[in-house]
């Protein structure tokens, strides 16, 4: 299979598992029962005028079907629609200025993290045995293992209020430093072991003993042919990391007051605010989709095997 | 068995003894607020000092002990009876029920956990979590893997001769599954189970930091995480860390030997 015919297909099979997720979510939330402005015991209803801009927007009179089709059609267009419970607050603003905010958190983290995690794996896995090697293993490991909500709370203490060193917030290039390095470490740890394992294996096999034999010197053996071929399990690595990747997001934008969509969502969460929680949920889902395909059509472009074997 | 599996089983009986036992023999009520005790460091009294309300915080790290794996028990009950009937039903049926069966499972496990443990929260349109919320939501984000693992066990197992044979003589499928194959499915069970009980244990203390658990004075691991965060201590925060850390470990590296002892072509490496 071509590359550009492997990706047009993975690029395909992206649509129906957007539109599933934002089904299900969209089912979920209606299916709960109930009348969204008739709210549980304890939460403030919404005055008559603005509950019928609501049913407007969101088309709520209509039959479930239609009123999917008018809501998949409103995040397409990005007219996210207006909030339930903050009357001033447009679905569509908190996207448009925290989703650049998330995103560049995640990016900027992942473009520290992976090149890192695959350094301290190729580092660890070509000493294999030694004392360069149980170091990384040990510091992949804490990094991985230590949760996520820890980190932050301790570099914040520590850093931004005790000692006051950096600023909080995402104003600054300072204030970014920490964020993003807070969200990278269980990430790269995750890849380090990941390659490691994969190194170790590649080390091993017939065509590095030959490079060695035919009297190759070592960085190029290791450059040229242990690594190239120990990032195929990246692949499968890719999922679990964009996870850890965004639910660690959640924490870092909570301890960093970082004004990404993360905050936003929770606090609609915690406010039973529904078009918020699913113009998130869809737009959040979207952005975990591609960056999935995303990976596959790097991991793609690095490793024919991939795109032969098609594998999921 | 390796030392360091041994050593793995040893910690996780040391963490269930002590949430079994601590709460017992503690002459402190895990709920009692006694404002005069607040924010001790630890003494001969109280272990692990207190928190801001002067709670008896080695008290409440067992009995949160208790609600936490309590609800992990019951996530990974329904994780694994999910898995299993979605997996066998998958490798049994075939064809293209089982593409689209596995396909939606392909799809879930695109997500983040933590998000569609909210959403099903959010859906649920409660008040405040309470434990079943929790543990419904828990188990939904997280069946997928061994859904997986299930099917693929399962179709191994069908064309051993055994499978073959009950059919040749009649035994209809559900026969089958219960004569068969879920008793040969031991195994892939125990390794689900263990590489899942980290998770769900990880899942409690997300959802509780993020303030979506169990409401208070109710007693979890996370939760006590979440008192610590809320109240800037770093010791208390600490504390409930190291107790889900510590668990979730040695759990992970328990289920790591268990896989190699059930297959030994993985001991190797």
């Amino acid at each position: 299979m071509s590359l550009a015919a492997y990706i047009a297909r993975r690029a395909l099979w992206t649509i129906p598992l957007v539109l599933g997720v934002m089904l299900v979510t969209f089912l979920l939330m209606r299916g709960a029962g109930g009348d969204p402005f008739r709210p549980p015991e304890g939460y403030i209803g919404v005055p008559e005028s603005y509950a019928r801009i609501l049913r407007d927007h969101y088309h709520l009179e209509d039959p479930w079907f239609v009123e999917f089709a008018y809501w998949v059609k409103n995040v397409f267009t990005l007219r996210f629609g207006p909030s339930l419970v903050q009357r001033n607050l447009e679905v569509a603003d908190v996207v448009r200025h925290g989703l650049p905010v998330t995103l560049q958190l995640v990016l900027l983290a992942a473009a520290w993290a992976v090149p890192a995690g695959v350094a301290m794996g190729l580092w660890a896995g070509t000493n294999r045995g030694r004392p360069a090697d149980l170091a990384a293993t040990s510091i992949a490991s804490v990094l991985l293992v230590v949760p996520v909500f820890f980190v932050v709370f301790a570099l914040r203490e520590y850093l931004v209020v005790d000692w006051r060193l950096l600023p909080s917030g995402w104003d600054t290039w300072r204030a970014r430093a920490l964020p993003v390095l807070a969200l990278g470490l269980a990430p790269a740890g995750y890849v380090a072991r990941i390659v490691r394992t994969a190194v170790v294996e590649t080390m091993q096999e017939d065509y590095v003993r030959t490079a060695f034999a035919k009297g190759l010197r070592r960085p190029r053996v290791v450059w040229v042919h242990v690594l190239r071929n120990s990032l195929a399990p990246l692949l499968s690595a890719a999922i679990p990391m964009i996870a850890l990747l965004i639910t660690g997001a959640f924490f870092v934008e909570n301890a960093f007051s970082v004004p990404g969509v993360s905050n936003f969502f929770i606090e609609a969460v915690r406010t039973r605010d529904y078009p918020v929680i699913m113009n998130l949920t869809a737009a959040l889902a979207v952005v975990v989709l591609i960056a999935n395909l995303a990976a596959d059509v790097l991991l793609a472009v690095a490793d024919p095997r991939i795109r032969e074997g098609m594998k999921r | 068995m390796t030392w360091k599996t041994a050593s793995a089983g040893f910690a996780v009986l040391v963490v269930v003894a002590f949430v079994a036992v601590f709460p017992v023999v503690s002459s402190w009520d895990p709920n009692d607020v006694e404002f005069d005790l607040a924010l001790q460091l630890p003494s001969v009294a109280h272990p692990l000092g207190t928190d801001q309300f002067g709670r008896d915080l080695a008290t409440r790290v067992a009995v949160g002990g208790r609600t936490t794996l309590l609800i992990a028990g019951a996530a990974l009950a329904s994780i694994l009876a999910l898995g299993f009937l979605w997996g066998t039903t998958a490798a049994l049926a075939g064809g293209v029920a089982d593409s689209l069966l596995m396909r939606i499972v392909d799809g879930l496990l695109a997500l983040p956990r933590l998000l569609i443990a909210i959403i099903v929260l959010v859906a649920l349109k409660l008040n405040a979590s309470t434990v079943p919320a929790i543990v419904f939501a828990l188990a939904v984000a997280g069946w997928m893997l061994t859904a997986r693992l299930v099917r693929g066990h399962m179709l191994s197992l069908t064309t051993r001769e055994f499978v073959k044979a009950s059919r040749a003589v009649g035994a209809g499928w559900s026969q089958i599954v219960r004569r068969h194959l879920l008793p040969n499915s031991t195994g892939i069970l125990l390794v689900a189970l263990l590489l899942e009980l980290p998770t769900v244990v990880l899942g409690e203390a997300f959802l509780s930091v993020l303030g979506l658990g169990p409401p208070p004075p109710i007693a979890t691991w996370g939760n006590i995480a979440y008192d610590g965060w809320t109240s800037h201590r770093m010791w208390e925060l600490t504390v409930a860390t190291l107790a889900i850390t510590v668990f979730a470990v040695s759990a992970n590296v328990l289920a790591d030997g268990v896989a190699d002892q059930l297959d030994p072509r993985r001991r190797r490496s």
